[in-house]
């Protein structure tokens, strides 16, 4: 595999080689041709350790083929969607509906043939691939056969094919499930009831909350004492093409396509293959309560009832009624949030634990408009075919219709140290999403409540005891651990006794985890690492015991269990602690592909930088703080570039001018500009013009609107007199500005110049004349000295008419080639060029913002603003981001600001019209690490500075570049979390957004090391 | 919150001393007796399937055979592995002690019988 030229510097490259598409251009190719763009890289060519059964989904890379469906998400030129399974299809048709959505339903039931085969396994035998769909008895003795002994090449397979030394058992054997009945699952024996546990925030909340989090559940546990839970988490993969369809629908206009340059279709193709590739899975978690014994009269009446095609009677299932109805209420409350699971979901579950970690069905798992008709699902579990070895440590599943072939390991959780959750260590069941690929968890749990754990524990140390007083009598002594282990008994039943029942109930159960690999020894080396991650960090030795067979089948609803060791007793509060149902999304589920959380576990990050406004209701001001050489530029800039595709109207204030490049990129340069300020014309920057005066039309009609727009016109004079006072102030030398009389003349010659768009700096100067004192005229001719600067004109005169036209979809504004001061160092030691930065820079800031108010109201804006902490100290700079963070909701304007520095953001006092944080790495200073913290509302002191400090982190022992960066990011709905930058689906864009120096020429391709991942 | 389970309470070693007033030479744990004194009369009968004899009045080849298989399984047995667990492996996977290149089919679990009701009522 290839990886595609940029520069390790720019934000956005993964650390897994899964990410790194060669993006060869192809989807040109597929607009003409109708056909599917080439990816290098993706498919069989991703490397181990992001494999996952949802690799499967993605295409074949050298495989281009053709779509069936006409449906698409655009109506340009390249009609490609990708289908949920990883089917992309490519629709020649230029003038399909875009409401069309793309419908995975017919040709997804085909057998794997054309556009919906999918891939098989690189390993596999080409004899399996040739099995007939249709099964029949001597079929599978030919498939069990053909598995036995792959044909050497050459020979006449029938040849070598040993003779089977035994007879196969029963070819099938019917689950213990005999029915469901709405989230009821009958057994012969037992009845269980399931319920869905939604995921729940964990990273980067107080420990306080987490702890709350952890005693709800405690109880929640405690309130099912005496029932056995089956606890079991499986996955889906991220439905990749509703998020598209979504994407499109929020993108009404997006940049029309340019030759020779992906189209808006082609982009959303990019993406959803990237995020196809990346191996994003989803967890579900379904909790099931068996809290009936079923009576042999019950089971009679139901095999009476299914001759008859009723099941199980109704009598049966009303007695049960009321006991659910509790579980609704325990489960329900503040912690589990549980809720019912649909028949839907439970046949989901019961085709993923028969088919355990393989590639979920064709077309049927992210669909919702499929038609696919009740208990399709779990008919196709007679595709899924088990092999077993005597004492080996895998156990093999065979789709039969598909030819995938999938080995599983199944490790138990073995012997456990104590944990300090949730201060040092991460929930023991959610700690494997670490590691890239998708993981079945699955646990039973008998509940004791107080007297069963009592009487449990007095028995072991009635043994214990006994054993002490046989040693006493044989005169030998007693090994000094039953003491200890006796005292041990003796505290804990004191707990058990006096305690409340969350502090003395028992959890005893099993905890297994699946791991898979396409080849029994990818398996056995995942669930290697898997091993030792979790010995390393969390201190639990995991067990991979032999017959693994049962125990995989122990992941089924309703199975037996594998074996009762490795049994696990613990408190409750242990066990609620496993929380396997954590997660750390963020982001919102509209936006563009940002990248991945890189925290406790993998999931795609989107962003919509107008969600905020439009569906949250509030304010629009994004932050984004890092040190230099964090990725706040390139953030910034990509997120211009996202947004600009999508038809927003993107202004970019970069002074120091690397963004300008985003105009140069070919899908974007018809619709782009760049504006740089130091060759631009007199008047430019003329601080009166550049606050625009509120229009009538945009305030609700009748007498509260009159007033809101008379206020808004006289908050416009306001703004503008204090903009130009502070203007003046920056002008004229630091030793004048600091004199008292200097402010107050300037205050007298502002008030008395009208405060409209038409007036100029050269009013205030003539008026400052006009007043006749020695001091008036002498702060009128420095300013008209200053003006004799060429880049100082800009202030000077009235603006062009026309400069900034709203038609470009991105505006770039740079300053290229100024200096820029360090306002470490007093004002008195900057050249005039730094000096006059300062005011320029401030009124840039303005001039960007003005041009959003000159278009439609409603329509979006995203301006983004580089270098804000030039800001900081002056009252214009405060009521500028007040006012942006304000007008944001009402002009629908999302306002990304970056500085160096939280200090600059939490100086202002706008930290709580912030609706998004990203910050990037601080490792220079504790105390701006723990400001940036307020800033993400995060607690202080309690370890993550240390967070921040890690992220972007170099490998000490690397040459090469780091090749990605890493923020901390909040969203709107306050969800704080680690995100790992990821835009290198969009071809060239990481190129044309490198921001360091020494890459001035072609960027140079990075060296093959690999940025070791430390998690992995 | 320092969170611990409670295994080791129930990981403690608990040996047979030997009857009162005299210490047997080697502590064995209690399982080990009840597996032995199941596998006695378990080689008995096997002896008897393959003789038609009548038991011996000392059945020493079957004391011996079943402390061999006791301290044989026994070797694999711990806390968290439990001797039936053992046992039970050994009977199904006799045929081979690692990996083997062959493969057997097990039988497939098919949910083709599960009737489903949209409701509970």
């Amino acid at each position: 595999m290839t990886r595609r030229g940029f520069d390790a510097e720019t934000a956005g490259v993964d650390d897994d080689q899964a990410t790194w598409i060669d993006y060869d251009g192809g989807l040109q190719a597929v607009a003409e041709g109708g056909r599917v763009a080439v990816l290098h890289g993706g498919g069989s060519d991703v490397p181990d350790d992001v494999d996952s059964p949802f690799l499967g989904l993605v295409e074949a890379p050298s495989g281009p083929r053709e779509g069936k469906n006409g449906s698409t998400a655009r109506r340009d030129t390249t009609q490609l969607t990708v289908e949920p399974t990883g089917r992309i299809l490519a629709a020649p048709n230029a003038d399909s509906d875009r409401n069309g959505a793309a419908l995975p339903g017919a040709d997804a039931l085909d057998p794997p043939t054309g556009a919906s085969r999918v891939r098989e396994p690189g390993d596999r035998p080409a004899a399996d691939r040739t099995l007939p769909a249709q099964p029949t008895r001597k079929t599978e003795r030919a498939v069990a056969r053909t598995q036995e002994a792959p044909p050497p090449h050459g020979r006449s397979p029938l040849g070598k094919i040993p003779r089977p030394r035994h007879r196969d058992r029963d070819p099938a054997v019917e689950l213990a499930i005999t029915e469901i009945a709405g989230h009821l699952t009958f057994t012969p024996n037992s009845v269980t009831a399931w319920y869905w546990l939604p995921e729940v925030r964990w990273a980067f909340r107080p420990d306080a909350e987490r702890e709350a989090l952890l005693s709800a559940i405690s109880e929640q546990y405690a309130g099912l004492a005496g029932f056995r839970i089956h606890l079991r988490r499986t996955t889906r993969p991220f439905p990749a093409d509703q998020w598209a369809r979504v994407v499109d629908a929020h993108a009404p206009n997006p940049l029309p396509a340019v030759p020779g340059a992906p189209s808006w279709s082609d982009h959303l193709v990019a993406a959803q293959r990237h995020l196809l590739s990346v191996n994003h899975a989803e967890g579900q978690t379904y909790l099931g309560i068996t809290f009936a014994r079923r009576t042999l009269g019950d089971t009679f009446s139901e095999k009476v009832g299914r001759l008859f095609g009723k099941g199980v009677s109704g009598g049966e299932r009303r007695r049960m009624a009321r006991t659910i109805e509790q579980f609704d209420e325990v489960l329900g409350a503040f912690g589990m949030r549980g809720r019912r699971v649909t028949v839907e979901e439970l046949e989901w579950l019961l085709y993923r634990s028969v088919a355990l970690c393989m590639q979920p069905p064709v077309a049927l798992s992210p669909v919702d408009n499929g038609t696919w008709e009740r208990g399709d699902l779990l008919a196709l579990t007679e595709q899924i075919e088990r092999y077993r070895t005597p004492y080996g440590s895998t156990v093999k599943l065979v789709n039969r219709m598909t030819g995938e072939e999938r080995h599983v390991a199944v490790l138990t959780v073995g012997r456990m140290e104590p944990l300090d959750i949730p201060e040092r260590h991460e929930p023991w069941m959610h700690f494997h999403e670490r590691l890239p690929w998708a993981m079945e968890l699955s646990s039973r749990v008998d509940i004791l409540g107080p007297s069963d754990s009592f009487r449990n524990l007095e028995h072991r140390l009635r043994l214990i005891r006994s054993q002490q007083v046989d040693y006493a009598e044989h005169g030998i002594d007693a090994p000094p651990e039953l003491e200890r282990l006796a005292k041990r008994a003796l505290t804990i039943g004191d707990d058990i006794t006096t305690g409340l029942p969350v502090d003395s109930s028992r959890a005893h159960g099993w905890h297994r985890i699946a791991v898979s690999g396409r080849t029994r020894e990818e398996c056995l080396e995942r669930a290697r690492r898997l091993t030792q991650l979790y010995s390393r960090e969390m201190r639990i030795s995991l067990q991979h015991p032999k017959n693994q067979d049962w125990l995989a089948r122990e992941f089924i609803p309703g199975e037996p269990l594998a074996n009762t060791g490795y049994l696990r007793r613990m408190p409750i509060k242990l066990f609620a602690a496993a929380l396997p149902q954590a997660a750390s999304t963020v982001g919102d589920r509209r936006g563009d592909l940002i990248g991945r959380t890189a925290g406790t576990c993998r999931r795609p990050v989107f962003l919509d930088l107008h969600f905020p406004m439009e569906v949250r209701e509030r304010s629009g001001l994004a932050v984004f703080v890092a040190e230099p050489g964090g990725g706040k530029s390139t953030l910034l800039g990509a997120l211009g570039y996202l947004a600009a595709r999508r038809g927003v109207q993107v202004t970019l204030l970069d002074p120091s001018g690397p963004l300008a490049r985003l105009c140069s990129m070919p899908e974007l340069a018809p619709y782009s500009r760049v504006l740089n300020l130091t060759g631009s014309e007199q008047g430019t920057l003329a601080p009166y013009a550049l606050i625009p005066t509120p229009q009538r039309s945009h305030f609700t009609t009748g007498p509260s609107g009159d007033r809101e727009f008379e206020i808004a016109v006289s908050n416009a004079r306001a703004e503008r007199r204090m903009l130009v006072q502070d203007i003046c102030m920056m002008l004229v030398p630091p030793q004048v500005a600091r004199e008292a009389s200097t402010a107050t003349l300037l205050r007298h010659a502002v008030r008395q110049v009208p405060a409209e768009e038409t007036s100029t700096l050269d009013d205030v100067v003539t008026l400052l004349h006009s007043i006749g004192d020695d001091e008036s005229r002498e702060l009128g001719n420095l300013l008209l000295d200053t003006a004799e600067m060429p880049l100082a004109t800009l202030f000077f005169g009235s603006p062009a008419s026309g400069a900034l036209s709203s038609d470009t979809a991105l505006t770039v504004i740079t300053m290229a080639g100024l200096r820029l001061p360090d306002l470490k160092i007093e004002r008195e030691y900057w050249s005039a060029e730094e000096s006059l930065a300062l005011p320029m820079l401030h009124t840039a800031h303005r001039l960007a913002v003005r041009r959003c108010y000159s278009g439609e109201m409603h329509r979006r804006k995203l301006v983004g603003l580089d270098e804000a902490h030039f800001m900081e100290g002056w009252r214009s700079g405060r009521s500028f981001l007040v006012r942006l963070a304000r007008d944001s909701r009402k002009w629908n304007l999302a306002a990304l600001v970056a500085s160096q520095n939280p200090r600059d953001i939490l100086g202002l006092d706008v930290q709580n019209l912030v609706s998004s944080v990203f910050v990037g790495r601080i490792a220079e200073d504790t105390e701006i690490a723990a400001e940036a913290l307020r800033l993400l509302r995060v607690p202080t002191g309690v370890g993550y500075e240390q967070t921040l400090a890690a992220l972007s982190q170099v490998d000490a022992s690397s040459q090469a570049r780091l090749g990605f960066r890493e923020f901390v990011m909040r969203d709107v709905d306050g969800r704080v979390q680690k995100l790992r930058v990821d835009v290198s689906y969009v071809p060239d864009l990481l190129k044309y957004l490198d921001t360091t120096p020494t890459a001035a020429g072609p960027a140079p391709v990075l060296p093959p090391i690999q940025p070791h991942d430390p998690e992995d | 919150m320092r969170l611990r389970t409670d295994d080791d309470i129930y990981r403690a070693r608990l040996v047979y001393l030997g009857p009162p007033g005299y210490t047997l030479p080697v502590q064995l744990p209690y399982a080990q007796y009840g597996l032995f004194v199941l596998l006695v009369p378990f080689y008995m009968f096997l002896h008897w399937l393959l003789t038609f004899q009548g038991p011996d009045l000392f059945p020493a080849w079957e004391i011996a055979l079943a402390m061999v298989t006791t301290s044989l399984v026994f070797r694999y047995v711990d806390p968290d592995r439990p001797a039936r667990m053992v046992i039970r492996t050994a009977l199904t996977d006799w045929r081979h002690t690692r990996e083997p290149r062959h493969e057997q089919r097990d039988a497939r679990f098919v949910a083709r019988r599960i009737r489903i009701r949209e409701e509970l009522g």
